[in-house]
């Protein structure tokens, strides 16, 4: 007998069935400076690219755009998903372009942050700790103003929210840091 | 609320958009003001170039014997991004049928492609022409068998891009190419990369028929290593999302594909469901050559299970629907199929019956002479001594290049 075929195959490759967004009714600078800043934003907060990287990549995906508008159905999605795998893909290559660490300049300059390790290491345990038993969004705060050394100002911009409440929600994650620390069974022994 | 959830909502919704682009830090506005005049301007040349191009390609193409298209590559009509996306379309059309002149067109897009003034265009734009020349030359070589040039031709296709990030959705089709041409070559695992990686880009840049056209080669690859139930419930999720943006044609192929997982599975009875479904649909979109094509797929695959008479019955419906069709070719292909069954059945006198029947139409219908005399040489066998199902086998091989139609459905 002869043997079962495959399946069967799937269409060759074309542009999608349904038809394109419509944007020639767009003027394409508008359509560029429309949507130029939410691209940048996103590469920006979402991906923390460079903002002049992030600029550089969000033209590019404009250029791409160029290419492939007949076969776009939704511009937004379209944009957002691009610049997301655009932001990867930089990272990835930002990534592969890093210098090796020279072992031996390593031995000669030991990193500045482990050189009083034993004396740090409690309170970084004890920092971690505290940071691990509150909400994300708590921690987070907490992470951006403390570790990351963002400005009261960049977090409320962060969290589209205003200053003086960011100062507010920032004391409150630091007082609900403390009590979860002290509440946490091994230390209520102590 | 998940990160890429949130960015899902920001594609949909206009005042959070709004909103987090309001937080960004303010940038340079003169650089701003000038990447948009460069947009603008790139966009404007391209969209001139479109609409001064028209048809160029396909009256270039016709006018020019086919021995000479090398030369088309010097003609300053199609040195320009709308020819060759002209030229792009031209090769696809051809695949399926004539791959060898889609191969041709192929390589005068590439030849342009590669020798347009790298100032032409802006450098990203250039690089998407040339990848897209040589994915649509990889593509032409694949349909020939030449797997290792191919291979060679797609990662060249890719390496055009490799300076630019945001070349996102052509690099995904690019990697859809490169799993297919993979899975020719059996490299399942890496194919499976890579089409994993291209289908999340589909679906993120919201190409739904990409993403469909993806999951199909993914599902084909697993059927290919035998996985059927991984590729069933494949297949399935893929039926969803076909059935919801409306793709009546991808779902005719996907029951087909269910069709051949149930019966794998030994579920004759769902297979028979998927294979009515596979044709009506195909039926209802009017794409008359693809039922008896479907049938006959169907049939392999349950003579295969040793359902013979189920299988027969569709061999003969595929062939009749072919006749009727006027597609002798793959008429005549069908019937050596059914002349296979007959003769592994002892039944010759049917065998040389319709032996006789296809050398007329092949005669009538103009099919190489090679392909008539092929079949004349297994009646003969027939008479002499019975044949056997693997000298069918054989001349199938044969013959089947001068046999298949070139009347497409589509």
């Amino acid at each position: 007998m002869f043997a079962g075929p495959a399946f069967h195959p799937s269409q060759e490759i074309q542009a999608p069935i349904a038809p394109p967004c419509d944007v020639d009714d767009l003027a394409f600078d508008e359509l560029y400076e429309g949507n130029l800043s939410l691209l940048v934003a996103i590469a920006v907060r979402k991906f923390q690219v460079p903002e002049v990287d992030a600029e550089a990549l969000a033209h590019e995906v404009f250029l791409s755009y160029l290419k492939r508008k007949n076969e776009i159905r939704q511009l937004h999605p379209w944009l957002i998903g691009a610049i997301c795998h655009a932001c990867r893909y930089f990272w990835r290559q930002n990534g592969r372009r890093t210098d090796q660490l020279d072992q031996e300049l390593a031995m000669l300059r030991p990193d500045p942050d482990s050189i009083a390790i034993f004396d740090l290491l409690p309170s970084q345990l004890a920092v971690r700790e505290a940071l691990d038993a509150l909400s994300p969004r708590y921690a987070q705060i907490l992470r951006m103003r403390y570790y990351e050394g963002y400005t009261i100002r960049e977090i409320a911009d962060y969290l589209g929210v205003t200053a003086k409440y960011t100062q507010k929600l920032v004391g409150k994650c630091l007082r609900m840091a403390e009590q979860m620390y002290n509440a946490a069974p091994a230390r209520k022994k102590t | 609320m998940k990160h890429s959830d949130d960015l899902r909502h920001l594609a949909d919704c206009p005042s959070c958009r709004k909103r987090f682009t309001e937080n960004v830090v303010p940038f340079d506005s003169a650089r701003r003001r000038e990447g948009a005049l460069k947009f603008a301007a790139a966009a404007a040349r391209l969209e001139s170039e479109r609409g001064e191009t028209a048809d160029v390609v396909a009256r270039q193409l016709r006018d020019t014997p086919q021995s000479e298209w090398p030369r088309l590559a010097e003609s300053k009509a199609l040195r320009n991004n709308a020819a060759l996306e002209q030229l792009s379309d031209e090769v696809r059309k051809r695949l399926e049928r004539n791959p060898t002149e889609a191969l041709a067109i192929a390589e005068v897009a590439a030849a342009i492609a590669e020798t347009l003034p790298a100032s032409t265009y802006p450098p990203l734009v250039i690089a998407q022409i040339r990848s897209t020349a040589l994915r649509d030359r990889a593509n032409a070589l694949r349909y020939l068998g030449r797997l290792d040039e191919a291979y060679d031709a797609i990662e060249t296709a890719e390496s055009r891009l490799s300076e630019f990030p945001a070349a996102v959705h052509d690099r995904a089709i690019i990697w859809l190419v490169k799993a297919m041409i993979l899975a020719q070559m059996d490299h399942f695992d890496e194919a499976e990369r890579m089409i994993t990686a291209a289908s999340v880009i589909f679906a993120d840049v919201n190409d739904s028929a990409r993403f469909l056209q993806a999951g199909v080669v993914h599902g084909n690859l697993l059927g290919r290593q035998k996985r059927y139930a991984e590729a069933e419930n494949l297949f399935r999720d893929l039926l969803k999302i076909a059935v919801s943006s409306r793709d009546v044609e991808t779902e005719a192929r996907l029951h087909n594909n269910l069709g051949h997982c149930a019966v794998s599975a030994g579920d004759y009875a769902a297979a028979n469901v998927h294979f009515s479904e596979s044709i009506a649909r195909f039926t209802d979109l009017g794409l008359r050559a693809e039922v008896p094509r479907t049938n006959l797929g169907a049939a392999q695959v349950l003579i295969g299970k040793h359902q013979i008479d189920a299988g027969l019955v569709r061999l003969e419906e595929a062939r009749g629907s072919f006749v009727a069709l006027k597609m002798f070719g793959e008429a005549g292909l069908c019937a050596l199929r059914i002349i296979e069954v007959l003769i592994d059945r002892g039944d010759t006198a049917r065998a040389r019956a319709l032996t006789g029947a296809v050398i007329d139409e092949f005669a009538a219908a103009g099919v190489d002479l090679r392909a008539v005399q092929a079949i004349e040489l297994l009646q003969s066998t027939i008479d002499a001594d019975g044949a056997t199902a693997e000298a069918v086998r054989t001349v199938h091989e044969f013959v089947r290049p001068f046999a298949v139609d070139q009347a497409q459905a589509s």
